[in-house]
């Protein structure tokens, strides 16, 4: 080892070093240029300028350098680490979403113990790994910053202990006084939670336990009691059915169990070369909805004429099967009877189903499926659904008698904003015990005195019996965050019972679960193993069915008279896919997805049709006129919104919005339409008011013909055909330019000089089929989530600057005033021959050696020159710093933005996907193919040390997809789905090719079950 | 140049009390004293604008490009307007300085400085457009191959936006060269008048210690020739590269051939018009109506009416081939953009770049200075349309109607480009204060040949007293001495 030597300015420096080198070969770890600064300079004070030159330097630029770093954040490793968490790895709990008596089996993936995504669950027998927007979303209920952190006595925290103690004194003796206690909640499809009450009932006797659903199915219920002796829904089967008819009801959207009908009504509907067939679907409905787009036939009608026509159908279907007719419905159109002979025609294999809430014309939808013999075929009585319970009559009652009732106990529901007269019921509830078990501060939760905060469903143990004998299972992904306790637990406690709720549904399972089930011998496995799984399948319970048809003709008069007095102008109250019932209107995420049809978000609006253009709003400033809407007493307004195939005189309006508590304002648009429950919507009246208004639309209609320079063409950006067309020639309407053959017209003109990529390894593809989607927006959402996609706001979404990777093009064709509707998945095409690619002076997007088309954002300087040159309009470019990494000011309302997820909230931030970069202002994003998953796939295989498995890697989007329209894998692995799909399907097509662009991205043709196609003639330039 | 001129031809100097003193005193005067209260009103108000500019580029830079109008579907839209349109102005610089030098066009000599300080400060305001319409400014060094430690990590050679980086680099350094080696015996010349030993200083800073010598002249005349051989192609290049940002994508109404010739034509339109309203200005402003004559105005607006036709037909050309091509996104395109919801734009556009130019067919109107300048801002702002039609009406409506959308710019779109124009005007206004806006040397090259006293003397014998007197100037003046050398090196070719 050498000595250190002094040594004074650089020649001297050098001469070390060599030596240094030479010498000792790293032998002295010991840095000899830092020591021997600071020797020469304290051994003899002789410091030379080029010393204190330097000093001075290094000192300045480490001040420098000291003064812009970014902030550190300090993360501590765990001491003792949880068996199950591994840094890095994602875990997946089986659980059910359950909200309400929609119910979605789901996989929540959880990363170092937090919840960021839930995925759906494939061994569910109700959802087949399907899932909904709204399943997905609820991950933001978990991490919502309205969210309860304790129990509070008026306003005032209190610890759990004085809570019960003091509630429970309180019903005690209301209960021994004899007064009314009422147990009101949603629908509650969890025989634990129903236990739970049935004890509370025993221990109150008091005490009624009352059920109600925001968006009411008690017509459908009663009628079934009526008819079968039983308050319950059939259990549907739209994958049996040849011939679905709907009248208004949205099943594929909103109705009952949408996720279910979907998975089956999609199963009925994929035609391939071996199966060239599928259901057909009529609609028959006022407002456009999502099962109406997704219809082969659609039949408009007025709000009225949707009862009229089933009585229409009643007859026209009992003349054929020699069954007494009843009341003329004095309504009647070809369609409709041309409806009723196809109908007879598949009678035994068809399914009519009806969404209009009155007893009277659910009694006739029930005789017209008697009269075509679909009970026992397509709808059965094996396994009802107990998805709806809520009981109309038992609120009435309740409310009629309120001043009996001492206690309220609320769970499930926000009966203050979803009641038609929600504020009266606050003030009442002032004068009662009224507690509020939910979870986050709401319309109800203002006017409670006490709440009793309950768990997130992510946090909570639970069951859920949506359909007779199938038990799913919920489990905690997380502990609880705040301090707070799962309903049903409070229920069981102030019911004297000192359990956990975990403990309690355990032996609730050990005594009723597992002797209903013969799958599993003991306690130990069945639970173990239902929990794994998320869902088991029961026997079937034995159904005492008692079927009654003879109401009809009393039923029909009710229908007739109720309808006598329309008017003119009539209101239709509808739900939205993602909003829903409007109790998760505080989710961005719902918020920002565009409904499917009207492409608006952040608000509602009054639907109505083409027919009159005084209400035609400016598309391309985005500028909606407001009407006056007078509905009985009641007076609101509202921008109006016209969308083709909504008869004249038409208005309709969705439940869902008009919040007045929640966690900011930017959820408090709209007008609540539950308030205008009760009145004669039938005969309203609509004034412009002469205001415009911007209403933040996605896409707004444009043709998709033209008749400029060329003449009268089409786009064929969805390309679409029939079934009798398809089955002669499957490449059927699967054409380009001048209406020539796709693969003929491939073959003749891409041809390129230059070589293209070559792909060794893997070569992602991705097929999506046109005929599958029903544009539920499922995809969008879990896209959101997977990929950290920033929520913009409703005036960034305005001005068009939503960041949605994927978005669902809708396109009407055909007849303006009924039109037919494509959904189209878009999301980056994944081009072969990218535009995008060539043109980022930087290449900070470039091609991957397994084709995709990636961003890297640290090289991105945001010239946007890519965003421009996509032919897909799919690239997103941070106008803002939406994600909040790096803003100075907290509450960032500044220039048109909001922040209106909550990104500077710890909290919220906590459903950020670890996986996926969290892109900063300035730099475009868009569909990375879920990268991140391909990652984590490949190192799966590589640790398993097989190849990598076809269906291995599923991105987010297909995960989600109830309708398995999106499949995903390795085009070089010729047994890959997407091999077999794009080489043998003679459906295949990619958008837009002509400009060979040559995208990875393909899609299926549409298939329509009718007589022929549509022409593109659609035209909406009414509107420019 | 020839001594000997046409009668025929109108002379480039006015006045018949003109003699090469005169013109050194009419020139470097402006430079002199204290500026006139006209002066300070212009300057304060651009002054003002300019400021307002930094302030929208900064509002841009703290808050993000989301307080400009863009959005999804129309990413470009004022910002690559304004660049293209502020580096078309700078083309009649070039043009000028360079391609009418190689074609010994005489009348360039009174213009040629103020076109060419026009050129700079036009691709001064220019370049400010590229870099803060990129959203990470901070990271726009990652624009240059440098070398570097991340792989080495290069730029993308098969972007026309760094094909941008080079043309304009390039261009600006070419004309700065240009420029200021044409300005060097002209501050030489400032520098012997100064009264104060710091002005001497500083001029001969500024001059390089010009001497004036015939070496230097030599030098300089091939110089001036080297750089206009130089510059010749850049006039080509630097906007058929400009065209490359578009017609080297996918969009409709991008994707065009037509291009590089359609764009260059444009520039040199644009320009022209620009030096038009620059020299109207500036003759009134410093009392420069001897130099710049009716016949200067005359010069440029017939190259305004060809070039504006040479548009004209562009235009036409496309509508045609879009026609012609059968292709649907095409048609929908230029159908779009004549008949579309932008139709507003294309028929201002088409009004003043194709129709108002054609009235200067009548001389009278392009002799008349109020025309001229009417029609000169006609022109300026039928170029800026013709790029806001060709960005925003092919962006906004493309392939898939579903991404069809709409722009309205804000506030902060429309202040930064305001805030150039007044970048643009401090700086010809410091500029035309500071430096001498005429080339003085220049100028009295074309003396004995072109102005109205050497009209005068043409009928009369040859008098070289001028000559003489220049000479007792001494060798600052250097208008002689560059006289007779062009008269040696001409009679030599």
């Amino acid at each position: 080892m050498k000595e250190t030597k002094i040594w004074k300015g650089l020649p001297g420096f050098e001469n070390q070093i060599e030596e240094q080198a030479n010498s000792s070969e790293f032998g002295d770890m010991n840095v000899p240029a830092l020591s021997g600064i600071t020797e020469s300079i304290s051994a003899d004070s002789n410091t030379g300028r080029r010393d204190f030159l330097k000093m001075l330097g290094f000192s300045l630029s480490a001040a420098a350098l000291a003064s812009c770093k970014m902030p550190i954040k300090k993360s501590i490793p765990y001491i003792f680490k949880p068996e199950d968490i591994t840094p890095g790895m994602a875990n997946y709990y089986a659980s059910c979403y359950v909200e309400g008596g929609d119910y979605v089996s789901v996989l929540v993936k959880t990363r170092e113990g937090r919840p960021i995504m839930i995925e759906g669950n494939q061994q569910s027998s109700l959802t087949n790994g399907g899932t909904s927007s709204q399943a997905i979303a609820s991950l933001l209920n978990l991490y919502n910053t309205a969210r309860f952190t304790g129990p509070k006595k008026a306003g005032a925290d209190v610890s759990w202990t004085a809570l019960d103690a003091d509630i429970t004194g309180q019903l005690k003796s209301i209960s021994d006084a004899a007064g009314k206690i009422v147990l009101l909640t949603g629908t509650i499809i969890s025989p634990t939670t129903k236990a739970a009450i049935a004890n509370f009932k025993l221990k109150y006797p008091t005490a009624e336990h009352i059920q109600y659903d925001a968006i009411s199915y008690d017509g459908i219920l009663n009628a079934n009691e009526k008819s079968f002796g039983l308050r319950a829904i059939p259990n549907y089967r739209f994958d049996q059915a040849d011939l679905i008819v709907s009248v208004a009801a949205d099943f594929l959207g909103t109705w009952i169990s949408p996720g279910e009908f979907t998975s089956g009504y999609t199963s009925k509907r994929k035609v391939d070369s071996k199966n060239p067939s599928m259901s057909r679907h009529i609609q028959i409905e006022s407002m456009f909805t999502l099962a109406g787009s997704n219809a082969d036939k659609r039949i408009p009608v007025s709000v009225v004429e949707e009862s009229l026509s089933v009585i229409a159908l009643y007859n026209l279907i009992a003349a054929k099967a020699g069954v007494a007719s009843v009341d003329n419905a004095e309504f009647s159109n070809k369609d409709i009877e041309l409806t009723a002979n196809e109908l007879w025609k598949a009678r035994g294999k068809s399914l009519f189903v009806c969404g209009i809430n009155d007893v009277n014309t659910q009694l006739l939808v029930n005789g017209i499926n008697n009269m075509l013999g679909n009970y026992n075929s397509t709808i059965l009585w094996d396994r009802p659904s107990y998805q709806k319970q809520g009981n109309d009559a038992a609120v009435a009652n309740m409310l009629a008698n309120f001043a009996n009732v001492k206690a309220v106990i609320m769970a499930e529901c926000n009966p203050v904003y979803s009641f038609a007269n929600g504020a009266k019921f606050g003030e009442s509830l002032k004068n009662t015990l009224s507690i509020y078990l939910g979870e986050r501060k709401n319309e109800t939760s203002e006017n409670c005195k006490y709440i009793a905060p309950t768990h997130n469903w992510l946090e909570s143990w639970n069951d859920s019996e949506p359909k007779a004998g199938i038990i799913g299972t919920t489990q905690p992904a997380i502990s609880p965050l705040f301090d707070t306790r799962q309903y049903g637990e409070t229920i069981l406690k102030w019911g004297g019972v000192n359990d956990t709720y975990y403990d309690y549904m355990h032996a609730y399972w050990q005594t009723t679960v597992l002797a209903s089930q013969t799958k599993y011998a003991t306690i130990t496995t069945l639970w173990d193993n239902t929990i794994q799984d998320g869902e088991i399948v029961c026997n079937a319970p034995a159904m005492t069915i008692t079927p009654n048809f003879t109401f009809m003709a009393e039923a029909a008069g009710k229908v007739k008279s109720a309808s006598s007095k329309k008017g003119k102008t009539q209101l239709k109250l509808y739900e939205k896919v993602s909003i829903g019932n409007g109790l998760n209107a505080d989710n961005p995420w719902l918020q920002e997805v565009p409904d499917p049809l009207s492409k608006v978000t952040w608000e509602n609006y009054l639907v109505t049709g083409i027919s009159d253009e005084k209400y035609f709003h400016n598309p391309d400033h985005k500028k909606f006129k407001v009407a006056n809407v007078k509905v009985g007493a009641k007076t609101f307004s509202l921008p109006v919104y016209c969308m083709p195939g909504i008869p004249a005189g038409v208005f309709a309006m969705a439940y869902g919005y008009g919040r007045t508590i929640t966690a900011n304002e930017e959820f408090q648009r709209g007008f609540n339409a539950y308030s205008l429950l009760g009145t004669d919507l039938s005969n309203v009246t609509v004034t412009l008011t002469g205001e415009e208004v911007p209403l933040a639309c996605t896409q707004i209609h444009h043709l998709l013909t033209h008749q400029g320079l060329g003449g009268m063409k089409t786009r064929h950006i969805i390309k679409e055909t029939t079934l009798e067309d398809y089955k002669k020639n499957q490449a059927s309407g699967n054409v380009i330019g001048e209406e020539e053959p796709r693969k003929e017209w491939i073959a003749e003109h891409l041809t390129t000089l230059y070589p293209g990529h070559t792909y060794n390894g893997h070569h992602w593809k991705m097929v999506i089929d046109l005929n599958s989607c029903t544009g539920c927006n499922a995809c969008v959402v879990a896209c959101n989530a997977e990929n950290n996609v920033p929520v913009v706001g409703r005036d960034q979404v305005i001005r068009s600057r939503e960041m949605h990777w994927l978005r669902i093009d809708k396109y009407y064709t055909g007849d303006e005033q009924n039109p037919q509707v494509t959904f189209q998945p878009m999301m980056c095409q994944h081009c072969d021959n990218a535009p995008c690619e060539n043109v980022c002076p930087v290449a900070a997007t470039n091609h991957s050696t397994e084709g995709i088309n990636q961003m890297a954002y640290n090289r991105c300087i945001g010239t946007r020159y890519c965003a421009n040159n996509c032919p897909y309009k799919v690239r997103r470019f941070n106008w803002y710093d939406y994600a909040g990494n790096d803003s100075f000011d907290k509450k960032y309302h500044t220039n048109n933005y909001t922040d209106s997820l909550g990104m500077q909230e710890p909290l919220v931030r906590m459903v950020l996907n670890p996986d996926v970069t969290v892109r900063s202002r300035g730099v475009i994003e868009k569909c990375s193919m879920c990268t991140q998953r391909i990652q984590a796939g490949k190192l799966e295989a590589k640790k398993a040390g097989e190849p990598l498995k076809d269906g291995a890697i599923k991105t987010a989007c297909q995960s989600a997809c109830t309708a398995n329209a999106i499949q995903f894998g390795d085009y070089n692995n010729k047994e890959s789905v997407v091999a077999d799909l794009i080489n043998n399907n003679e459906r295949i097509f990619g958008v837009i090719e002509e400009i060979h662009t040559m995208p990875n991205v393909m899609y299926l043709t549409k298939i329509r079950n009718k007589e022929e196609i549509d022409e593109f003639n659609f035209t909406e330039s009414l509107f420019d | 140049m020839s001594v000997y001129e046409s009668p025929l031809r109108e002379a480039l100097i006015l006045g018949d009390d003109k003699n090469y003193s005169k013109i050194t005193d009419d020139i470097v005067r402006n430079t002199e004293g204290r500026p006139p209260l006209r002066w300070w009103i212009a300057f304060v108000i651009s002054a003002a604008t300019a400021l307002f500019g930094v302030f929208c580029l900064a509002w841009t830079v703290w808050f993000g490009i989301g307080v400009w109008g863009l959005n999804k579907t129309v990413d470009w839209a004022w910002d690559i307007t304004n660049f293209v349109w502020w580096i078309g102005i700078g083309h009649a610089g070039t043009l000028i300085s360079a391609v009418l030098l190689l074609f010994r066009q005489k009348w360039r000599t009174g213009i040629n400085r103020a076109a060419e300080a026009m050129t700079i400060f036009a691709v001064v305001c220019a370049g400010l457009f590229p870099i803060f319409h990129m959203g990470r400014v901070w990271m726009a060094f990652f624009i240059f191959p440098y070398p570097n430690t991340r792989g080495p990590l290069w730029v993308n050679f098969t972007s026309p936006l760094l094909w941008d980086v080079f043309a304009i680099s390039t261009y600006f350094t070419v004309s700065l060269l240009f420029w200021y080696s044409g300005l060097m015996p002209d501050f030489a010349t400032i520098r012997d008048r100064a009264k104060t030993a710091r002005r001497k200083m500083i001029y001969n800073v500024l001059s390089f210690g010009w001497m004036g010598t015939a070496k230097q002249w030599q030098r300089f005349e091939s110089l001036s020739l080297v750089l206009a051989g130089l510059s010749t192609p850049l006039v080509l290049s630097v906007h058929t590269i400009v065209s490359f940002d578009f017609a080297t994508s996918v969009i409709p109404g991008w994707h065009t051939t037509i291009f590089p010739p359609y764009f260059v034509a444009g520039a040199i339109f644009s320009g022209f018009a620009m030096v038009q309203t620059l020299m109207l200005i500036t003759r009134k402003l410093f009392s420069l109506e001897d130099y710049i004559t009716p016949a200067h105005l005359e010069s440029m607006n017939k190259v305004i009416v060809l070039t504006g036709s040479i548009v004209g037909v562009a235009y036409i050309t496309e509508l045609v081939i879009a026609w012609y091509s059968g292709y649907l996104y095409e048609q929908y395109a230029f159908y779009n953009r004549a008949l579309g919801p932008y139709k507003w734009a294309y028929i201002s556009m088409m009004t003043c770049n194709v129709l108002s130019p054609q009235v200067f067919w009548f001389k009278k109107i392009r002799t008349s200075v109020f025309w001229s300048f009417v029609l000169s801002i006609f022109v300026n702002v039928g170029m800026w349309f013709e790029r806001f039609v060709i960005i925003v009406t092919s962006l906004h409506r493309d392939f898939l109607p579903s991404s069809w959308n709409y722009f309205t710019p804000t506030w902060v779109d429309m202040g930064i480009y305001v805030g150039t124009i007044g970048i643009f005007f401090t700086l010809f206004l410091l500029f035309a204060r500071t430096f001498p806006v005429i080339a003085i040397a220049e100028v009295k090259a074309i003396f004995r040949s072109s102005s109205e006293v050497s009209r005068a003397q043409m009928s009369a014998p040859l008098d070289f007293s001028d000559v003489h007197h220049a000479e007792e100037h001494g060798h600052s003046g250097g208008g002689a001495h560059a006289t007779v050398q062009h008269n040696k090196n001409f009679n030599e070719q």
